[in-house]
């Protein structure tokens, strides 16, 4: 929308500040452990001290006798009353594995529910879980996929030989001619640790009967109410519309909260059975085993390059270990297929092969976190592309430069079947090697080396896919293709514009965002404009906020749905005023005429139309409420390039990042800040990841990093200032926005993961399992053996 | 995460206090500061059927500074001994230590008698206790005694106080002039527990080291004295020239008889080589300060 | 043994006497009892500092303390820090204006932290912010932009205490 006629100054663009962070400054959000209604009951949940065991039997006798206690739920007795969560369909499914929602015969990990206590509070509920006895029987446990893959190997699921959930090969291009004709072949292998999301506020959800007019009302933790709707309303064999669920002010999400999970079902199910509001609020104990895990990754990547340094061919094996079920909604190919697939990046890849799978072991299912199968893949890409470079004798940025796509390729088709549009990755690479002056900062490293400091430089750039439309799979090879979403505009009796879509924000200002471009697309006042994005109730039927979407659907949506509504607001304008809608345009929420001679307020507008419809013809009064559904097609390339400078202390292993570059491409930024924020928080889960966060298993699958003394997020103190810059490339898609916050976490893990390999490569030593421990890198230096 | 049952007391006296926790035999659980305590009530990993909260005994909140010791009882907060200017002065070692316990809302409330009472093998109160050779005054129903640190750390959370006992009161003794000392950690992160840690005090004279104090923190069993590496250093002539040697020396000891253990953060052979790196950061630092420099 | 106790104590300037379960922690006891929901539950074991509030004066983390223990204190928790015409504080001002939240779930006990620090230190450098700040775990912003936001709220307060001449004065409650 060009336009000499709005003379708004347009705010897509400016970090306006967010109103809807007032109540959460002001301690008034409203999350799931701040709801209280009245004669509502708490739960808690008895689980699996047993990675692998069968139940011989249970017996909940004096827990169902203890005051306070109401009710006792197992397995058992939702056999035959609920449909299990069996895998979701995935064309390179290895086998179907089904999970009760409470295990029935079986336990299959640690932290698996066996029972649902249900009792007047928490405390209560937890006295009665220790008083149930569980009869179990231990069974071998995998704990290792590479074994667990193999013939001789306990199985996790009859159903699933050889504990394949997911299995892929794949192969593009002349492969094995480009490994045969290369100049230089290497190999590599690496070992990337598991993690979690680590939301700083857990699951939970409060379930009510007929708390209003829905006879099943559920307030979770979530990211996608309406998927939470369609799946409880199936599982419980309640018609759809029945079924309200609201999405509250949530602590975070990561795609953690993407999942589905057994526990916010069965508390669906206690709630319509018992007809009294009940309560789950995970606890942080419960939270490091029940809530879905991420990465832990083998992967052996080989890559065939010229004498240039060009890739030639990229060849990759890589096992996941998926955990004890295939993950409901999303299934266990999210880190399999994606670590292997989109492990080309930006580079030009012509010819590639793999071969991923995801094994069944006997540990927390893994699911969806924050940029997937991206940043292992990128880091092992990336330290591969420093050891080509090492050996060549090329700079490692020089590397880069030399293999990532050019923007007059494009559309380029890389070797994983993907077309990179409208993006441009070298503009990123060179802004953030000017910014950080390269030559004197690799100078500098060569002075220090000298000195005896270990000073490492990580180089890494990313593409990431995001707001992906229907023609690109966010989960590959499943059957959920969420690739259109809706808005609803509406304009109400006082005039203000309802924005509603199922997009609900964790922290990202959705609502900002929508509201940002509807002042731009509509001319009406900020303060005239309000969403709700998070009640099923309250919004067209949409995804929810996951996989970087949210500004390119909900943007792109209101976009569609404003230019209807502003057409029919300038027609009803034009009637009222009696001018032609040509010489219309709407300013600060008031319609009025180019030379402001004629004005109405939009606010007076809408009464008339509710108000006084007699007094209007009915094709000028069709109602101000829009609904669009908006699909991108294909997705939009966000890009990046990040150079992190760490100094590695030599005795201890420490590593201190002292320097942080980002530059990235995320495409048209509706508000900087909040971008910004994205970002810098992306960067810090990925400093995270590459040298601080592991959640280590014992050989029988007992979890050993169970409280947040064991597994350790990054404190103000591990993550540098970063310095960021922007180098954006309008997408294809309406508004030229992409979606940002994941392709930052990617960088980040390769960036770091390089610049230490790079310090210790000052003395000849190396490292190639992650997170970079003090110990491994003492390691790597040949310190410690 | 919410604890069992337990019965709950707040005594306003030593008296009753004493009575009612030798009254819980082994059951039985002092809560002071609770930084410590409740976390595993919390987690349910104890279940203490009675709890004595001492916070209403007014008399346990002492802190004293005198000529030749600084006294601290059971109810003096880590943060109160960083805002203690005497405290500062007087035993530096102290309180650069307690500065590297966990962060401002737990020293807050935490206290140092429950630190060493707890004896937690990576926790930085018992170390600077042992190595400044201080006394733990323990009460019980039976009556006082007082024991050396050396005789007080008995092994992993493990203590000499007997069913029944509670530490009231630590005392320091003032280290002497030409005394310089040093407390270095390694931790992930800031305020995390200790992997390895020591704490040094060095009092030199004329360039000959008279006394040598090195306790090792994070190998397993509680503080552990490197009498092996303090050897090495009593008596001998350490200068500018041959602090390098002596200290290598003095680490080597320190590596040679430490036994720390696997765990899940790391494996007892990079813990027995930081044990010795953190024992040369902290002799280097505290040398320096014996000479009046200014290092950190 | 009673399961039960009487305390009173005073929350955000108001006296209130409430008969508690012995077990039940402060945090608990402010969100339920009183319906502060503000102060945050992230992990109960006292690492992750989402519960922070300021009992007499000193932040403490409330997961960590029984309500039985607040008989006769004073505690001021995120609800507490508004002024009494509903002026936000400061510091809120300050988070709010630099982007220095997201979820918003740490954000409790990140101003609680963040206005003891400049009670004790009224002009702290970056790394003495961070260091203070280590205490408390932030998963959405990466930090930064709550160090800006202390950064300016420490600017703001230097620049009225010049112009008035006078040092910042609390509120009439005594609150920080």
């Amino acid at each position: 929308m060009s336009d000499a006629r709005f003379v708004n100054l347009r705010i897509v663009g400016t970090s306006v500040l967010p109103d809807e962070a007032i109540p959460l400054v002001e301690g008034e959000g409203r999350f799931v452990n701040d709801i209280r209604l009245p004669g509502m009951y708490h739960v808690a949940f008895l689980r699996s001290q047993h990675a692998h065991a069968r139940l011989r039997s249970v017996d909940t006798n004096r827990a169902q006798e203890l005051p306070g206690v109401v009710k006792v739920l197992t397995g058992k007795e939702l056999l035959g009353k609920v449909e299990p969560f069996r895998s979701m369909p995935n064309r390179f499914s290895g086998g179907e594995s089904v999970q009760h929602w409470l295990a029935v015969d079986k336990v299959r990990f640690c932290g698996e529910a066996i029972c649902a206590v249900v009792a007047e509070d928490r405390a209560t509920a937890e006295d009665a879980a220790e008083l149930i006895e569980v009869d179990y029987e231990p069974l071998p446990a995998v704990t290792d996929p590479r074994l667990g893959e193999r013939d001789d190997a306990p199985l996790v699921h009859d159903t699933c030989p050889n504990n394949y959930l997911i299995k892929r090969e794949y192969q593009r291009g002349n492969v094995d001619e480009a490994f045969g004709s290369a100049h230089l072949v290497v190999k590599r292998k690496f070992r990337i640790g598991r993690k979690q999301a680590l939301c700083l506020e857990p699951r939970g959800c409060v379930a009510a009967y007929r708390d209003s007019t829905f006879v099943l009302t559920m307030w979770m933790s979530h990211q996608l109410p309406y998927v939470v709707r369609h799946y409880v309303a199936k599982h419980l064999r309640l018609p759809e519309n029945d079924v309200r669920v609201v999405a509250a002010d949530t602590g975070g999400g990561f795609g953690q909260k993407a999942s589905i999970y057994p526990e916010e079902f069965v508390c669906a199910y206690l709630a319509l059975g018992l007809r009294r509001p009940v309560k789950w609020v995970e606890d942080r104990l419960e939270n490091m085993v029940a809530s879905t895990h991420a990465r832990d990754q083998y992967i052996e990547i080989e890559i065939a390059a010229d004498r240039d340094g060009r890739i030639l061919a990229l060849s990759s094996d890589v096992w996941v270990d998926v955990g004890a079920y295939s993950t409901y909604l999303w299934s266990a190919g999210m880190e399999p297929l994606q670590t292997a697939g989109l492990m080309p990046g930006p580079y030009k890849v012509a010819a590639m092969r793999y071969r991923t799978r995801g094994v069944a072991t006997n540990k927390t299912p893994v699911g969806p976190y924050r940029a997937v199968g991206r940043p292992s893949a990128s880091a092992s890409l990336e330290l591969l592309l420093d050891e080509v470079a090492r050996r060549l004798k090329l700079d490692p940025a020089e590397m880069r430069r030399r293999n990532l796509i050019p923007i007059e390729s494009m559309p380029y088709r890389n070797a994983n079947n993907l077309v990179h549009d409208n993006v441009n990755y070298l503009p990123c690479l060179k802004l953030s090697t000017a910014k950080i002056d390269y030559e004197r900062l690799r100078a500098e490293q060569r002075e220090l080396s000298a000195g005896g400091k270990l000073r490492g430089i990580g180089v890494a750039c990313f593409a990431e896919l995001t707001g992906l439309g229907t023609t690109t799979a966010v989960g590959p090879g499943t059957l959920l293709q969420p690739g259109r979403d809706a808005v609803t505009l509406r304009l109400e009796t006082t005039g203000v514009l309802t924005i509603a879509a199922a997009l609900p924000s964790q922290g990202q200002r959705i609502m900002m965002a929508m509201r940002q471009v509807a002042v731009d697309e509509l001319g009406i006042g900020l303060s005239d404009t309000n969403c709700l994005t998070n009640d099923t109730a309250m919004a067209p039927y949409g995804f929810g906020t996951f996989a970087s979407r949210t500004a390119v659907f909900g943007s792109g949506a209101v976009i569609q749905a404003a230019k209807e509504l502003r057409r029919r607001i300038l027609a009803l304008g034009a009637f009222l005023l009696k001018v032609s809608a040509d010489d219309l345009t709407i300013v600060n929420s008031v319609i009025q005429t180019v030379d402001r001679s004629k004005s109405m307020p939009l606010r007076e507008m809408a009464e008339k139309s509710y108000f006084s419809a007699k007094d209007i013809p009915q094709e000028l009064n069709p109602g101000f409420e829009v609904t669009s559904f908006y699909d991108p097609k294909l997705g939009s390339f966000a890009a990046g390039a990040h150079i992190a400078v760490v100094d590695v202390d030599p005795q201890t292993g420490d590593v201190k990042i002292i320097r942080y570059v980002a530059s990235e491409d995320v495409g048209t930024m509706i508000n900087p800040a909040v971008v910004e924020g994205q970002i810098i928080g992306g960067i810090a889960q990925g400093i995270g990841e590459a040298l601080l966060e592991e959640l280590v298993y014992d050989e029988n699958g007992q979890p050993r990093t169970v409280t947040l003394a064991d597994y350790l997020i990054p404190t103000a103190l591990e993550i540098p200032r970063i310095e960021l810059h922007h180098a954006n490339t309008p997408s294809a898609a309406l508004g030229g926005f992409k979606g940002c916050g994941e392709g930052s976490t990617t960088g980040a893990v390769a960036a770091v993961a390089c610049a230490v390999a790079d310090a210790l490569n000052q003395r000849g030593g190396d490292i190639h399992e992650f997170p970079a421990t003090p110990e491994r890198v003492l390691k790597g230096l040949g310190v410690l053996t | 995460m919410k604890p069992a049952w337990f019965d709950y007391y707040a005594p306003r006296s030593l008296e009753d206090a004493l009575r009612i926790l030798g009254d819980g035999g082994t059951d039985g659980r002092v809560l002071a500061g609770g930084q410590s305590l409740m976390p595993m009530l919390n987690c349910r990993i104890l279940s203490p059927a009675v709890l004595v909260d001492i916070n209403r005994i007014d008399t346990l909140n002492r802190l004293h500074v005198g000529t030749d010791s600084l006294t601290v009882g059971a109810l003096v907060r880590h943060a109160d001994l960083l805002r203690n200017a005497h405290v500062r002065d007087g035993w530096p070692l102290l309180a650069e230590a307690t500065t590297q316990v966990a962060h401002p809302a737990i020293r807050n409330r935490g206290t140092v008698c429950g630190s060493v009472s707890h004896n937690d093998p990576s926790a930085e109160q018992p170390s600077v206790l042992l190595t400044l050779d201080g006394t733990i005054v323990i009460a019980g129903s039976a009556g006082r005694r007082e024991l050396p640190a050396e005789e007080f750390f008995t092994g992993m959370l493990s203590t000499a106080l007997e069913p029944g006992e509670m530490v009231v009161e630590l005392r320091y003794p003032r280290p002497p002039a030409g005394t310089g000392a040093a407390f270095v950690e390694f931790a992930r992160r800031l305020g995390d527990f200790a992997i390895a840690g020591a704490a040094a005090m060095l009092t030199m004279r004329d360039g000959v080291c008279e006394k040598a104090r090195l306790t090792i923190v994070g190998m397993g069993e509680g503080p552990f004295r490197a009498r092996a590496a303090e050897e090495v250093l009593t008596a001998r002539r350490i200068g500018r020239k041959e602090s390098k040697d002596a200290f290598a020396e003095a680490a080597a000891r320190v590596t040679a008889t430490v036994d720390p253990v696997d765990d899940v953060h790391t494996s007892s052979s990079y813990r027995r080589h930081l044990a010795g790196v953190m024992a040369v950061r902290a002799l280097e630092t505290a040398l320096a300060r014996t000479r009046g420099e200014q290092v950190g | 043994m009673a399961r039960e106790q009487r305390i009173q104590l005073t929350v955000n300037g108001k006296s209130y006497e409430k008969t508690v379960p012995v077990r039940l922690s402060l945090a608990d006891f402010i969100r339920e009892h009183l319906h502060l929901t503000g102060t945050h539950l992230g992990c109960e074991h006292g690492v992750c500092g989402a519960c922070t509030i300021l009992v007499n004066g000193r932040s403490a983390r409330s997961c960590l303390m029984l309500a039985v223990q607040a008989d006769g204190a004073d505690i001021v928790t995120i609800e507490g820090l508004r002024a009494e015409d509903g002026t936000r504080h400061p510091m809120q001002e300050a988070f709010h204006e630099n982007f220095g939240l997201q979820c918003g779930y740490c954000t409790p006990g990140m101003l609680i932290t963040t206005i003891e620090l400049l009670q004790d230190n009224p002009n702290p450098d970056e790394q003495e912010i961070r260091e203070t700040l280590s205490g408390n775990l932030c998963r959405c912003t990466g930090y930064q932009s709550i160090v800006n936001a202390v950064l300016a709220a420490a600017r703001k307060a230097q620049s009225v205490e010049n112009e008035t001449g006078r040092a910042q004065k609390t509120g009439s409650r005594g609150k920080p």
